[in-house]
């Protein structure tokens, strides 16, 4: 089964970043359909009855997100979540640099249907030229009355403001992305209450995912119905799959989920392992979940498949390591990035990323001693849903999973003092 | 700030429902305009926001792409995420710092490149990638990273 593409649809087609050829293409039809031609609760309706999960790496039911903001007159907001950041995952950045009215017409919308009257895209720092090409393709989108006082003529009003984060992955989480999005430092929030009770300014919230807001604009063009068809039950419509690492053709592949398996993922379409080499083992849902060995890759690529193997569908960033690479400096690299992403409000992450990063440098550098393996595992425990937002479990995925499905190569690395896999990966 | 940017922060200071969003965008305009935040900036940028520089400076300190010290013209970020370091990304960094004679963080003497390994930037297909100024370097060679020190070298000899 190859690719299935709907947000990719018009990927290819030249110009289409412009909104004359994006319009050429169906463009901002979603958009007048729904502003035009159903009600605010109709839209919802159709993305409830799509079963379209958050992209982002939660897969929370987008549908419910958007109603359990309260009735209650309150100003609300919708805000894109924009600060992809998750270590493999890359399909985000895509969406943003090559379809960006794409985006635009996913979350104005979305921000129709859940009736807020401004919406943020929030950014990643990094995605400084995104930002210029998403503000060129606003003011266009403006000119032709997509934005502003009076949408499409409906009275309606929609305004969309962009905000350029400065280097912190915390931020992609929902709650810090909030602070850093009102001005201060991204320390993530005590849930209760959830952003679609007190959100940004404290006012009810929904925050989605950039891939999440992109798939309202195929879901409200077909209808939810057809859109739930495509997928499983419980995993519908189609996915996009960063794929990168080993692998001969690394890429952003759309997929109907729950219809393609690993395997097909990893060889049919991405080419299989670079030449005289072969896979070692995969984190398939960017850096925070458990590996995945080639024994577990006719797992067909859907939430519930892929929960079920042992690990989780998460954002889509599948990493390849083929035999070349070494898991525990691998896992080093990982869990380098995660002491330095810890924002440090809470003890269990803060300090175990740290100890985690110390004993792991130690081994691999050939140092490690009896026991430190133990150890590893005891601070994972301490870690494990003991913190304030989901980092601290996300720092232990890749880990956990390493020291059991490959204990013989930590085991190794104390034995024999050192990486025995050489210098390929610190 | 210079004229232009103080005109840009006043308006930055109206863009948001509340005025308390403006600080990392104002915060953006002092790291572009001079390379990093300088001291005296933090007052300024805190004197706009009706906040204490303490508070700046700790809204600052959390995030990366803001830098106390100054930085070098060419400000060249090499990606460490794991997709990359499996393809090369650490001899890369290696490279630079041995063409450039610097450590990691280091800026030249001449003031022109500092060099950074950081985190994963979100290019992960193009492996291995750089950043130089924020713009996007994907599937990064030697020879393409040397290439582009030559050049940046040669055009501030000649006053470009």
């Amino acid at each position: 089964m190859p690719e299935k593409r709907l947000l990719f649809k018009n990927i290819d087609v030249p110009g289409i970043d412009g909104i004359e050829v994006y319009e050429q293409h169906g463009g901002y039809q979603s958009l007048r359909k729904a502003v035009l031609d159903m009600t605010p609760d109709a839209v919802l309706q159709e993305v409830m009855t799509s079963n379209l999960r958050g992209r982002g790496g939660a897969g929370f039911p987008t549908g419910r997100k958007w109603s359990f903001l309260p009735k209650d007159g309150r100003t609300r907001y919708l805000v894109c979540n924009g600060d992809e950041s998750e270590p493999g995952t890359c399909k985000d950045q895509e969406i943003i640099y090559r379809i960006p009215h794409l985006l635009i017409e996913g979350v104005l919308a979305s921000a129709y249907a859940i009736g807020a009257e401004d919406a943020f895209i929030y950014l990643r720092g990094e995605f400084k030229t995104g930002y210029a090409i998403l503000e060129r393709a606003i003011a266009e989108a403006r000119a032709k009355g997509y934005v502003g006082d009076n949408v499409l003529g409906s009275g309606k009003k929609i305004e969309i403001t962009l905000y350029l984060g400065a280097g912190a992955y915390i931020c992609g989480e929902e709650t810090a992305l909030l602070e850093s999005l009102e001005g201060k430092r991204g320390n993530p929030r005590l849930k209760p209450p959830f952003p679609a009770t007190a959100g940004l300014y404290s006012m009810p919230t929904v925050v989605n995912n950039v891939e999440t807001l992109s798939a309202v604009v195929p879901i409200i063009e077909m209808g939810g119905a057809e859109y739930a068809k495509l997928g499983t039950e419980r995993s519908a419509g189609t996915k996009l799959f960063s794929v990168s690492g080993n692998v001969k053709r690394p890429g952003n592949y759309e997929v109907e989920l729950g219809k393609v398996t690993l395997r097909e993922l990893l060889y049919d379409i991405a080419g299989g392992p670079p030449e005289g080499h072969e896979f070692k083992a995969i984190i398939p849902g960017g850096s925070s979940v458990p590996f995945l060995t080639p024994d577990k890759f006719d797992t067909p690529l859907d939430y519930e498949s892929l929960q079920a193997a042992g690990t989780m569908l998460g954002s889509g960033g599948v990493i390849v390591l083929d035999d070349r690479a070494c898991i525990a400096g691998s896992t080093l690299r990982l869990m380098e990035f995660y002491r330095h992403e810890s924002c440090g409000k809470c003890t269990p992450c803060r300090e175990g990323t740290m100890w985690l990063n110390q004993i792991l440098q130690r081994i691999e550098s050939g140092g490690g001693r009896p026991g430190d393996l133990e150890t590893l595992e005891d601070l994972c425990s301490n870690i494990d849903g003991q913190t304030f937002c989901p980092l601290g479990d996300a720092a232990i995925g890749a880990l956990r999973s390493g020291l059991k499905l490959f204990h013989d190569e930590f085991e190794a690395h104390i034995t024999k003092g050192g990486c025995p896999m050489g210098e390929v990966v610190r | 700030m210079n004229a232009e940017n103080l005109a840009k922060a006043n308006d930055l200071l109206h863009r948001f429902p509340k005025k308390s969003s403006a600080l990392i965008p104002l915060l953006h305009l002092v790291e572009d305009e001079f390379g990093y935040i300088p001291e005296a900036e933090v007052q300024v940028v805190a004197d706009l926001m009706g906040v204490t520089p303490a508070y700046v400076e700790g809204v600052l300190t959390f995030y990366t792409l803001f830098h106390r010290q100054p930085t070098g013209k060419y400000l060249i970020q090499v990606c460490r995420g794991l997709s990359c370091q499996l393809n090369g990304a650490d001899e890369l960094s290696r490279f630079l710092y041995e063409e450039l004679g610097v450590q990691r963080n280091g800026t030249t003497p001449d003031g022109l490149f500092t060099v950074e390994e950081v985190e994963c930037i979100a290019l992960c297909k193009n492996a291995p990638a750089v950043q130089i100024n924020l713009d996007f370097y994907p599937n990064v060679t030697k020879e393409q990273l040397r290439s582009f020190l030559d050049k940046a070298a040669k055009e501030v000899r000649s006053g470009a």
